[in-house]
């Protein structure tokens, strides 16, 4: 049980397309975040939210 | 198989584009909803049950749609679902009476199967080592279309819904006519015949007896299955759990208590879609680095980091559920707030994670075993709501699910991942019993 190969497996060559899979994920990640700070302080603030306006 | 000079990134995005129409159609009822209730003068009763129509089909169809996939193909799956759906859509942007209208609606809400098509379709495409990112980018873009809906739909057709219907649902044929033009079935025929040649019965009997499918599929109802139910419970749980908190806010009759409501719970939804790529990332990474910091679980397979990963995110779900608990008990509106925030990401660790781990465990079947786990795992949609309903306090709901029904569920994920070897031959019944002789797909 569970005694078998432990450690780095580094050594993988990723595809240039994979940099680019990377980078949109970090967006969609940025948005997110953003929507959430946007939505939240709306809220927060008596203003209004997601998805309607107060 | 077709030959069509593709590359896989042109497949990842055909997928993740109807995908993403998909949700949209999904989920568009829900975004009309009130227009919908007020032509019609539906009652609360009448609103909850259209609301929960869009999730009836889904544990039902999702183990057929992964079993076609894998039987004709990805492309055609995904056709077959947007044509239905799409015609559908179109036929309920004509409906006269409520009737006809929730009946056409529930057929649409189908569309959601395509899910596992789409699972299906990128493990046939891309390598073991990208497989996080890949299935992460496809879900995790195309979950996006149901927060799109509900933040677009209305702004662009107001309480048109009849419109937005007939143009969701042209787009729908036109994306089903690209998929059929430029949809290749698998990176090589080899593969798109191995898992054709699985499709049958019996192994969708093998697969759905196996420990590790079942452990996997406890996996995804912890995270898909919660987030789609407390897509349902939390606006009412903010209206109810907290009204005096939200009232201090500036938010005084019942249109505006709602808007609060939505907002807080639209967060975890976003969260939970947008974050899910990079939990596929992480899967990657893990992978990469070698991380296994869980005992019990398997060091030695191919994958092992990946198991870890996941499991680091079923506990860090499992955490965040006794902290919401933890702040309505408070009344700290805010920090409840935050937690559900974290909440999300960690709903997006658990996704993302299980379907970096499903294309590579059940390599010859994938898409009996995506339609088995991210079909049956759509019930806890419907039960968690139910138990959150039923405690007796409004806030103890996600501590019990968390200790009654997660720290089980994380026991057992632990203890079918224990085995060295391939953990997915282990379950009630033997590979020969479910299978019969040996067969060239059924060999190790």
């Amino acid at each position: 049980m569970g005694g078998g190969s432990i450690g780095k497996r580094g050594d993988i060559q990723y595809e240039p397309w994979y940099k680019w899979g990377v980078l949109f994920l970090y967006i969609e990640m940025l948005i997110a975040i953003g929507v959430s700070i946007y939505s939240l302080y709306m809220a927060f603030t008596g203003r209004g939210g997601f998805p309607g306006k107060h | 198989m077709r030959n069509i000079k593709t590359h896989k990134v042109e497949q990842l995005i055909i997928a993740a584009v109807a995908f993403f129409w998909c949700f949209l159609m999904w989920f568009a009822t829900a975004a009309f909803s009130p227009s919908i209730a007020q032509k019609f003068n539906l009652t609360i009763a009448q609103m909850g049950i259209l609301a929960s129509s869009a999730l009836w089909s889904a544990p039902i169809l999702r183990p057929v749609a992964g079993y076609l996939a894998d039987k004709i193909g990805a492309p055609y799956a995904f056709a077959i679902i947007l044509v239905t759906t799409g015609l559908m859509s179109i036929a309920s942007s004509y409906a006269t009476d409520y009737k006809t209208l929730f009946i056409e609606r529930a057929i649409v809400a189908a569309a959601g199967i395509s899910f596992v098509v789409g699972i299906q379709h990128v493990a046939q495409w891309f390598e073991e080592e990208e497989m996080g990112a890949a299935e992460g980018l496809y879900a995790g873009t195309g979950n996006v279309g149901a927060g799109t809906g509900a933040l677009l739909l209305p702004r662009i057709y107001g309480t048109d819904y009849s419109t937005a219907f007939l143009h969701l649902g042209i787009v729908a044929l036109i994306i089903a006519a690209w998929m059929l033009l430029r949809g290749v079935p698998a990176k090589s025929a080899e593969r798109a015949e191995m898992a054709k040649k699985t499709a049958t019965i019996r192994d969708t009997a093998f697969v759905w007896t196996r420990f590790a499918a079942i452990a996997l599929m406890f996996a995804y109802a912890m995270c898909f299955g919660l987030e789609i139910g407390m897509n349902a419970w939390l606006p009412g749980y903010y209206a109810r759990g907290f009204a005096d908190a939200i009232k201090d806010l500036g938010f005084e009759t019942i249109k505006d208590v709602q808007i609060a409501a939505g907002t807080f719970a639209a967060v975890q939804s976003f969260n939970a879609s947008l974050f899910r790529p990079f939990s596929g990332y992480m899967s990657d990474l893990w992978q990469r680095k070698g991380w296994m910091p869980f005992p019990i679980i398997s060091k030695a397979l191919p994958y092992s980091p990946r198991v870890h990963w996941l499991m680091f995110a079923l506990l860090s779900i499992t955490t965040t559920m006794i902290l919401l608990t933890i702040a309505g008990l408070s009344n700290n509106v805010v920090l409840s707030v935050l937690i559900l925030a974290v909440f999300g990401v960690t709903v997006a660790f658990g996704t993302g994670g299980t379907f970096a781990i499903v294309p590579l465990m059940f390599k010859e079947r994938p898409g009996t075993a995506t339609g088995f786990i991210g079909g049956i795992s759509c019930t806890g949609g419907v039960i968690y709501p139910l138990i959150f309903g039923f405690s007796s306090n409004i806030h103890m709901g996600y501590a019990y699910v968390a200790i009654f029904m997660f720290i089980p569920m994380m026991i057992f994920y632990a203890w079918a991942m224990h085995w060295d070897i391939h953990p997915e031959d282990h379950g009630i019944g033997t590979k020969e019993f479910w299978l019969g002789e040996y067969t060239e797909a059924s060999k190790d």
